[in-house]
């Protein structure tokens, strides 16, 4: 018992996520496709990983299956997190809910208490600075706001695990339907809301520059099969390692054409 | 290059200014009334109008088009004598608990045809057809096995609303966005959580629909059946006052019986219905009908 505890304390100290050769095929004979083959990827407690793709890259699949939502045909998931949140690129907002309400959900289906629901709500909506608009419903905010409610609502459901294993929030293109200027400002609220919760984010878009401002590091998928490509460390994001990113994208990219 | 985080907080902040919603400014009530009150009044009075100058050229005889003072007379001749409570009393009472078991049959059924696949393919056509034919059409059978009794009643208005309530929600559950349910699992929502939690929600202006449409087909079967099996053991209630009318060839008793028909008919509308069609469209802001 102390062994397998030991154990578990250590994993989670130096992996939150841990794919292992997943492959993924849908269909079958000969109209199967490949979506996935054999990635491989670590991401620590914490740590801010940005999946880079073109379309038909698999990495929505590959979060699909981190999430739980999508089985791997092949190849190891293992998870040293509490149950992983996702985001989808629509907020996905329940519209007969008000915000408060919707983010309450996530903390209901995990057993939460009534009252306790109801404070960490408003904590969460505070926390993405709409404590003002709690009793509003979806249809009555701005996408912006509907994203940043969709961000407290998985955030609800990300770190509720009474274990205190580190948090794990998926998060799929989420900023990819909104205008530049509130793109950047969530992208900024995003970042400041990482820094305060502590919580791994895997983050999938298909905008390098988005990927180099956000993630501590940056892997790069290849289409039709998902393949991991390269990684870049861009803590310090320089002028150089985008172009070179763009780069390796287009090359991806243009290797499809014929 | 990168702009200051507290700058794009100002930035931020002033556009949730921009974007937080402008309240509509609710006109006055004297307003409202003139606008959704007035224009059916005027309706109602005008069709008086016309039904007075028909009446008043004569061009049918008295027996089929009553001066509609003779028809007021005879309602309030009923309502007098206390005869068009208990008549309304019989009808009412018969519809309203035939449509609640209407309702708990039709939920669950509903639920079954739309979530378990193998249930559909059974009996989702059936019921859709069933829908289709007049449950009128029920009355000579149902007499043939429960004879005149109120049972008959009950089976040919629950035959009449349940396939509508049913198929209401089905078309409900339909509906929903695939991504809420998708959401709800993500979240971590179990079957029974994801169907209370998220898809009876999401179907539920669907599922209303299904009731207004169910309570009308049980009000209008419950008259079949009420003007075709008459006895003495079943009381009165409208379906045989209004055959009692055409029995005694009073056209004043008959057109009496059908505006009671009519009448509790939008009032079950406007009482019940509409203000809960209205609060579940609103809470969604699906205001562009009301």
């Amino acid at each position: 018992m102390t062994a397998t505890l030991e154990t578990t304390v250590l994993s989670t100290v130096d992996t939150a996520v841990e794919l292992a050769g997943v492959r993924k095929v849908f269909g079958h004979g000969s109209s199967a496709v490949v979506a996935l083959d054999g990635v491989d990827l670590k991401v620590k407690p914490g740590e801010f990983v940005c999946l880079l793709g073109a379309s038909g890259c698999g990495k929505s699949t590959l979060l699909n299956i981190v999430a739980g939502l999508d089985g791997a045909t092949s190849g190891s998931l293992q998870l040293n997190t509490s149950r992983p949140a996702v985001m989808f690129q629509e907020p996905a907002l329940m519209p007969w809910l008000t915000a408060a309400r919707n983010v309450e959900l996530a903390l209901r289906f995990a057993g939460v208490g009534r009252l306790a629901r109801k404070r960490r709500a408003l904590e969460l909506l505070e926390l993405v600075r709409l404590g003002d608009v709690a009793d509003k419903r979806p249809h009555e905010l701005s996408g912006g706001m509907r994203q940043r409610v969709a961000l407290a609502r998985a955030l609800a459901s990300t770190t509720v695990s009474a274990d205190g294993a580190p948090a794990l929030l998926l998060m799929d293109e989420p900023f990819a339907a909104l205008d530049a200027i509130t793109r950047d400002v969530l992208q900024s609220e995003l970042l400041r809301v990482w820094e305060t919760t502590n919580t791994a984010i895997i983050f999938v878009t298909h905008d390098v520059r988005e990927a180099v401002r956000l993630g501590q590091r940056v892997v790069l998928l290849s289409s039709r099969p998902g393949r991991v490509v390269r990684e870049w460390d861009v803590t310090d994001s320089s002028d150089t390692v985008l172009d070179e990113i763009n780069t390796h994208l287009r090359e991806v990219i243009s290797g499809h054409a014929s | 290059m990168a702009t200051p985080p507290d700058t794009l907080d100002k930035v931020g902040a002033g556009l949730d200014a921009l974007d937080v919603p402008v309240e509509a400014h609710k006109p006055p009530l004297w307003r409202r009334f003139l606008k959704t009150g007035v224009p059916p009044i005027i309706a109602f009075a005008l069709l008086l109008g016309v039904w007075q100058a028909l009446w008043a050229s004569a061009l049918l005889p008295e027996f089929q088009l009553p001066a509609p003072v003779n028809v007021w007379n005879e309602l309030v001749r009923s309502i007098g004598t206390g005869e068009a409570f208990s008549i309304l009393w019989t009808s009412l009472h018969r519809a309203v608990f035939g449509f609640i078991a209407a309702v708990l049959i039709a939920t669950p059924l509903g639920l079954l045809v739309a979530k378990v696949r193998v249930v559909r393919a059974a009996i989702g056509s059936l019921l859709t057809g069933l829908q289709s034919l007049p449950s009128v059409a029920w009355v000579p059978a149902a007499i043939l096995w429960f004879g005149v009794t109120p049972s008959t009643i009950y089976f040919v208005v629950l035959m009449g609303s349940v396939p509508s309530i049913a198929n209401g929600l089905v078309a409900g559950i339909d509906q929903i966005p695939p991504l809420l349910p998708r959401v709800g699992r993500a979240l971590g929502a179990g079957r029974l959580a994801s169907a209370r939690h998220i898809l009876l929600p999401a179907a539920l202006p669907g599922y209303l629909a299904g009731l207004k449409q169910g309570w009308a087909f049980s009000w209008r079967s419950l008259m079949a059946a009420e003007i075709i099996a008459t006895s003495p053991q079943l009381g009165t209630g409208l379906g045989q006052y209004l055959h009692n009318g055409s029995s005694l060839n009073d056209i004043n008793m008959v057109i009496a019986a059908i505006f009671l028909i009519l009448l509790v008919g939008i009032g079950i509308e406007l009482m019940l219905f509409r203000p809960l069609e209205r609060a579940v469209l609103r809470a969604r802001g699906l205001t562009g009908a009301l």
